[in-house]
């Protein structure tokens, strides 16, 4: 039985100048502990599927879900609004696009995740949610828990709010992890070491992701299997290898002609011996 | 504009607002055809109909020396709504020209004129107000002059927020350097982007102006009998409490309505402004 | 916290300054007056020789600047004059009058944030629907009328008409010869354990601290709502939304305190505006507090009574927006917790 299987979802929203259609229908499936990424551009909507997985949209008024999206065989239409509530945080996490903006600027990342933690154990006393904050940090690789915890979010850096946020979204062992995004607003050497991070930890637990992305580079590193979507639409999908080595549809190919090369170790190799390369593009003083 | 006016139609308050404002203007402005006795705007004396409840003929009942209470609010109107344009033709120019020396030219003009606009906004705006109505004779000019000393420090400092702000802003700098004059960069370049919030301020103060002037003349600081005042009306009502309620409760809620109907506008408009940047 | 101290002490700094400012333009205020300042306090039927006794006492012969530091001098003795009206150091005025007012105030304060910053929040969590209309409409009507008007109101309201509330005045009649301790009457019953006085001084309170606060609790309401819906469009409320935080939850912690911090300054100087609007609401309900005082010795031109009790108040003010600019220091981590100030 797959995790998360999504069955001919269509979205869209009512605005003053009338309906406008989102999601045109798209299906897909991650089993248990598979990495499975969406790739797009902006605006293709990635983000609301993501956002409709954890019952964010259901309840906004104005936003119209057609078609079935079922989470370990239960249908989340089907569901109340307090039952979707209590499965996120619990079984379906998720770590968000900036990690500095997304933790709350007022309070310290020690509070917050105590938090998260009673999600899952209501009640937690303060030192057993300390105790597993701290374990919880050093296996995203955190040397210092205790200076982290009692810190407020703007007092650390971007790659070390990235830990958090992923500490806190496997804090709860959810079986459903979405990644939106994540560590976009990261440099890439961060972000790359945050993503390696999150695999491993993913891996050992088991968790299925669904890892929302427009880096294909990323996307190669990180996913078993790729699903592209197009302005609401699935175009394509296979495991990442395939799609990567034989795309079959236009949209695929342009998105990859269009990604430079990121993983590959810095830039592309330019023949500097080339004439052309000293030849100037634009001259000056050459008017007509 | 058309986006404007889709945000105005989406907004019934704003709309209720507007009509209300405008319906109070035209009011004041019409009131020696409305009011249905002229005279008793003045020193008029009835003493057949005094203090009377509302009826047909006295729609809102008369006061103590039997004047139509519905005459004098109109006249009050009046009155409130010219002090509150002068009030804000005064302090409003002042204000914002300081507000941008403040905060365009910076250094000894910014330790100077915001020192002293802290001065004046130190001391409770009534209570300020008040003192100054106590030293002076209280007529209708004194009263302006009063509010209106009160009244351009929170100019002073909207400005000087907002152009300190648009000071280090591309288009200032541009400005600068094709060797634009101070005056031009300060009244041409920043002024045009503190106009949709002083315009909101401006708006929400005409309620506010009456809402101080009817304070001050309420504890008999303000504009004197027998011209009428609609702060003066509730006071003389108050003592007559609870049975010749109409004296104070109609004069009292012609201010509420009065600044309601300025806020209502004021706030719309901040919607429509902000929205249009 | 050592950035919170050097904040405060630097503020306290800048508001002592704007303070010898205030009692500047006060002074100057209460001697411009159009003729001779001491003949207009004593009226027409003053005789010449009590004219120059009170131009002597008061210094009026000598330049503005020595009148101003003699004046200065005596205020740091604690000696603020005497009052013309009441022949008393209007020092003892002020301290009479001034806790009636102050625990005005106080009560209103507290309404204007335990309700005010409520109805904001659920104007915010509720926006667009009826409960967010009903706030803004209850908060702008708040707003929109002077506290004179709502006295009025409330008074043939609730004391009049359904008499629930006692008119005017601060405490029964029978309790008239209660000791003050602190002045505060509230409290005063309470110490001396006269718990029948204790609820009278409260049943006389309770309405015009209402009146008083209806202004605040509409301002504190539409800001609330206005820095809320802002906040709620920040990526940490999702983030709080994708963990399945209880909405009320989110709304009163996660939304609320990063709201409250930009809100809290404009609440201080609603809250310190009550200083000035007290007037008006003592004035109807008679409450015999600091406002009613300063009205009398206003419209009695009574030069001492004025200055010193426009400096006691301004100096108030002040003092309320220190204490709100601490009070947002604290909440506010960014600034307390600022790199090299971390304790």
């Amino acid at each position: 039985m797959s995790v998360l299987a999504i069955r001919d979802l269509t979205l869209s929203f009512r605005l003053w100048s009338g309906p406008v259609e989102v999601l045109h229908g798209i299906s897909l499936s991650i089993a248990r502990g598979e990495r499975v990424a969406l790739v797009g551009e902006s605006g293709s909507g990635k983000s609301v599927t993501a956002r409709i997985v954890l019952g964010l949209l259901q309840d906004q008024s104005g936003a119209r879900i057609g078609g079935r999206v079922e989470f370990q065989g239960r249908n989340l239409s089907g569901m109340s609004a307090r039952e979707r509530r209590a499965l996120r945080g619990r079984d379906i996490s998720m770590i968000f696009q900036d990690p500095t903006s997304s933790l709350n600027p007022v309070f310290r990342i020690g509070g917050q995740f105590r938090e998260v933690l009673a999600r899952a154990t209501p009640g937690i006393s303060d030192t057993k949610a300390r105790a597993t904050a701290t374990g919880l940090l050093e296996e995203v690789a955190i040397h210092d828990p205790a200076r982290v915890l009692d810190s407020y979010p703007f007092q650390l850096s971007g790659g070390m709010n990235q830990r958090v946020m992923i500490a806190m979204a496997l804090a709860n062992r959810p079986s459903l992890l979405l990644a939106d995004e994540p560590g976009t607003a990261l440099d890439v050497t961060v972000q790359a070491q945050t993503l390696d991070l999150m695999r491993t930890l993913v891996d050992d637990h088991g968790t299925s992701v669904l890892f929302i992305s427009h880096n294909l580079g990323v996307v190669r590193e990180f996913a078993d299997r790729v699903y592209v979507i197009y302005r609401g639409r699935i175009v394509e999908e296979g495991p990442t290898r395939a799609v990567f080595e034989h795309p079959g549809h236009p949209y695929t190919r342009a998105l990859m002609a269009a990604q430079p090369n990121l993983t590959g170790g810095g830039l592309p190799r330019i023949p500097e011996r080339d004439p052309s390369f000293l030849a100037p593009l634009v001259v000056h003083g050459d008017r007509t | 504009m058309r986006r404007a006016l889709s945000i105005l139609a989406s907004n019934p308050l704003t709309i209720a607002g507007t009509l209300l404002v405008a319906l109070i203007v035209l009011a004041a402005a019409l009131a020696d055809v409305i009011a249905p006795f002229p005279e008793h705007q003045g020193a008029v004396v009835d003493f057949v109909n005094f203090n009377k409840p509302p009826d047909a003929t006295y729609i809102m009942g008369t006061d103590l020396v039997g004047r139509d209470l519905f005459t004098r609010i109109l006249y009050a109107y009046r009155i409130s709504l010219i002090l509150g344009v002068a009030v804000l033709a005064i302090s409003v120019p002042v204000g914002v020209t300081l507000g941008l020396i403040a905060g365009y030219l910076g250094r000894r003009w910014e330790y100077i004129i915001m020192r002293v606009t802290d001065v004046f906004l130190s001391i409770p705006p009534l209570v300020l107000a008040l003192s100054i109505m106590g030293v002076l004779e209280p007529t209708l000019m004194n009263g302006m002059l009063a509010v209106t000393a009160m009244w351009w420090p929170w100019y002073t400092r909207l400005v000087y927020n907002i152009a300190r702000g648009e000071k280090v802003e591309g288009y200032v700098l541009a400005a600068e350097v094709i060797g634009a004059s101070r005056a031009h960069v300060m009244f041409r370049e920043i002024l045009p982007n503190c106009v949709p919030a002083i315009l909101t301020k401006m708006t929400l103060d005409m309620g506010f102006v009456i809402l101080i002037v009817s304070s001050l003349s309420f504890l008999g600081l303000g504009v004197q009998p027998p011209t009428p005042d609609l702060g003066s009306m509730v006071a003389e009502g108050a003592d007559y409490l609870p049975d010749s309620w109409w004296l104070s409760v109609f004069p009292g809620l012609a201010i509420l309505l009065a600044v309601f109907g300025f806020n209502l506008v004021g706030d719309g408009l901040r919607d429509i402004l902000g929205a249009d940047r | 916290m050592r950035n919170v101290l050097s904040q405060t002490l630097r503020r306290t700094g800048t508001s002592l300054l704007v303070l010898v400012g205030v009692s500047i333009l006060i002074f100057a205020i209460a001697r411009v007056i159009p003729g001779d300042p001491a003949r207009v306090a004593l009226g027409p039927n003053a005789t010449a020789e009590q004219v120059a006794s009170l131009r002597e006492e008061l210094r009026l012969d000598e330049p503005i600047v020595v009148q101003y530091l003699a004046y200065m001098r005596d205020l740091l003795r604690g000696d603020l004059g005497v009052s013309l009206y009441t022949n008393r150091p209007v020092a003892v005025d002020v301290a009479e009058f001034l806790p009636a007012t102050l625990e005005l105030i106080l009560v209103a304060g507290v309404m204007m944030v335990g309700l005010g910053l409520p109805l904001g929040i659920l104007a915010a969590r509720h926006r667009g629907r009826w409960p967010d209309h009903l706030v803004r409409v209850v908060s702008l009507l708040g707003v929109s009328a002077p506290g004179f008007v709502w006295a009025v109101v409330l008074m043939l309201a609730f004391s009049y008409y359904l008499g629930w509330f006692p008119v005017a005045g601060r405490i029964d009649e029978q309790y008239d010869d209660l000791r003050h301790i602190t002045g505060f009457l509230t409290a005063d019953t309470a110490f001396q354990g006269n718990w029948a006085a204790f609820g009278s001084a409260w049943h006389h309170l309770v309405l015009p601290a209402f009146a008083l606060a209806l202004s605040g609790i509409g301002q504190a309401a539409r800001l609330t709502r206005a820095n809320m819906i802002e906040t709620y469009e920040r990526p940490y409320i999702e983030m709080a939304e994708a963990y399945g935080f209880p909405a009320g939850r989110i709304a009163r912690r996660y939304a609320f305190k990063p709201s409250l911090i930009p809100s809290l300054t404009i609440i201080g100087l609603d809250f310190a505006a009550m200083l000035g609007n007290a007037f008006l609401v003592e004035a109807v309900f008679g409450w015999p507090g600091l406002s009613r005082y300063g009205v009398q010795v206003i419209l009695r031109k009574d030069l001492n009574a004025i200055v010193g009790t426009v400096l006691i108040i301004a100096a108030l003010f002040i003092l309320v927006n220190i204490v709100v600019d601490l009070l947002t220091t604290l909440l506010n981590p960014r600034i307390s917790h600022a790199p090299g100030g971390r304790a």
